[in-house]
C-alpha cells in the first residue's frame, strides 16, 4: 500500500516538474527578451517613485531602446521618433507620477531569422488618484519590434494595437 | 482517536491519492480551459457588474454556438490574463449607431433594460464586419471618451460570462 502511495506521489511530482519545465522552457533568445522587458518595467516603476528626471535613470532607460526607435501609440497622438526625443519626454516626468505602476502580461515572443523579434504583450497601468485614493486599471495591447544591438536586445518599434475599431 | 497520518491519507491512502490526482486534473481542465475565473476592474459595466466583482468566463459555449445580442463577453488583449468585459449589442453585418445615448440597430432603437442611466452619447453609424461584433459596456452615464467600446474581431472573444 505504501509503495503505491509513494508511486502516486512520485507521479504527481514528475508531472508537476514536467509541466514547470515545459512552461519555463523555450528559445533562450525569447527568455532573454522577456527578462529585458521585465527589467525595463522595473526601471520605469522605480522611476515613478524616485523621479525619472535624473540623468542616470534616463540613461539606464535609454539603453533599452535603439537610437532610431519609433513609438506609435495611435489614437491621435503623433509617433515619437528617436531615443533622444523619448528620453527627453521621460526626463520631464516628475516624481508626482508615483501614482502609477506598470505591469506586463501575456508576453509572446516570435524570433525571426534576421536577428529581430516580434513581441506582443498587454501593458497594464495601475493609477492611484492622489486626491481620492481610488485605484484605476487601464490596459493596452502593444506590439514591439526588438533587435539585437551591441550584444543586447533593444526595442526598435512600439505600436499600440486597438482592440476595438 | 484517529492518528494524524490517518486524517491526512484516509483509510485507504492509494484511493486518497487517486482522488487527489483526479481532482487536480479536473480542476486544471475546468479552470484552465473551460471556466476562467475573472475579477472585474473598473466601472464600465456598472450596474450589472460592480468594480471588484468575481465571475467565471465560459470558454466552451462559443464552440457550440455563435455569440448572440445581449451576451456579456470577455475579450482578450494580447492573451487571456487581461480581458475586457463588454456586452454584444450588434452582430455581424448589422449597422449600428448610438444616437443621444440610444443604440440603434439598422435604424431601429434597441431595448436595453440593463442600461439604467444614459449620457448623451452620439456615435456615427458603422457597419459591423462579417467576423466582428459591436460591444459596449452597460455604464452609459460615464464620459464617452473614457469608455472603450466598438467593433471587435470574433477571434478576440474568449467566452461568455457565466453570471
Amino acid at each position: 500500500m505504501r509503495r503505491g502511495l509513494v508511486a502516486s506521489v512520485a507521479a504527481i511530482v514528475a508531472c508537476a516538474a514536467g509541466l514547470w519545465f515545459w512552461a519555463s522552457s523555450g528559445p533562450s533568445g525569447a527568455r532573454e527578451i522577456e527578462r529585458r522587458l521585465n527589467d525595463l518595467v522595473e526601471e520605469l516603476n522605480a522611476g515613478t517613485t524616485e523621479g525619472m528626471g535624473t540623468i542616470a535613470r534616463v540613461g539606464k532607460i535609454g539603453q533599452f531602446f535603439t537610437t532610431d526607435v519609433i513609438v506609435d501609440l495611435g489614437k491621435g497622438s503623433p509617433p515619437i521618433h528617436g531615443r533622444d526625443t523619448l528620453m527627453g519626454m521621460a526626463a520631464r516626468l516628475q516624481p508626482r507620477t508615483a501614482a502609477f505602476v506598470l505591469e506586463v502580461a501575456d508576453v509572446s515572443v516570435e524570433l525571426r531569422e534576421d536577428g529581430r523579434a516580434g513581441v506582443t504583450l498587454t501593458l497594464m497601468i495601475r493609477q492611484r488618484s492622489f486626491g481620492s485614493g481610488e485605484e484605476s486599471l487601464d490596459a493596452r495591447e502593444l506590439a514591439l519590434e526588438v533587435v539585437r544591438s551591441d550584444g543586447e536586445w533593444r526595442i526598435n518599434r512600439v505600436t499600440a494595437i486597438d482592440t476595438f475599431r | 482517536m484517529s492518528s494524524p497520518r490517518r486524517i491526512l491519507f484516509g483509510r485507504n491512502p492509494r484511493r486518497t491519492a487517486a482522488r487527489i490526482i483526479v481532482l487536480a486534473v479536473v480542476c486544471l481542465i475546468t479552470f484552465g480551459w473551460a471556466l476562467t475565473p475573472v475579477r472585474v476592474h473598473g466601472i464600465s459595466m456598472e450596474p450589472t457588474y460592480r468594480d471588484g466583482a468575481l465571475n467565471l468566463v465560459n470558454r466552451v459555449v462559443y464552440r457550440l454556438r455563435r455569440p448572440v445580442r445581449g451576451d456579456v463577453v470577455a475579450i482578450r488583449l494580447a492573451g487571456p490574463s487581461v480581458l475586457y468585459v463588454k456586452r454584444i449589442v450588434a452582430l455581424p453585418a448589422e449597422k449600428v449607431a448610438i444616437v443621444n445615448g440610444v443604440v440603434e440597430i439598422n435604424g431601429t432603437p434597441l431595448a436595453e433594460p440593463y442600461v439604467h442611466n444614459r449620457g448623451k452619447w452620439d456615435v456615427p453609424e458603422v457597419t459591423v464586419g462579417p467576423r466582428e461584433y459591436f460591444v459596449v459596456g452597460d455604464n452609459r452615464i460615464m464620459r464617452v471618451a473614457d469608455h472603450d467600446f466598438g467593433r471587435v474581431d470574433a477571434s478576440r472573444i474568449l467566452g461568455k460570462l457565466v453570471f
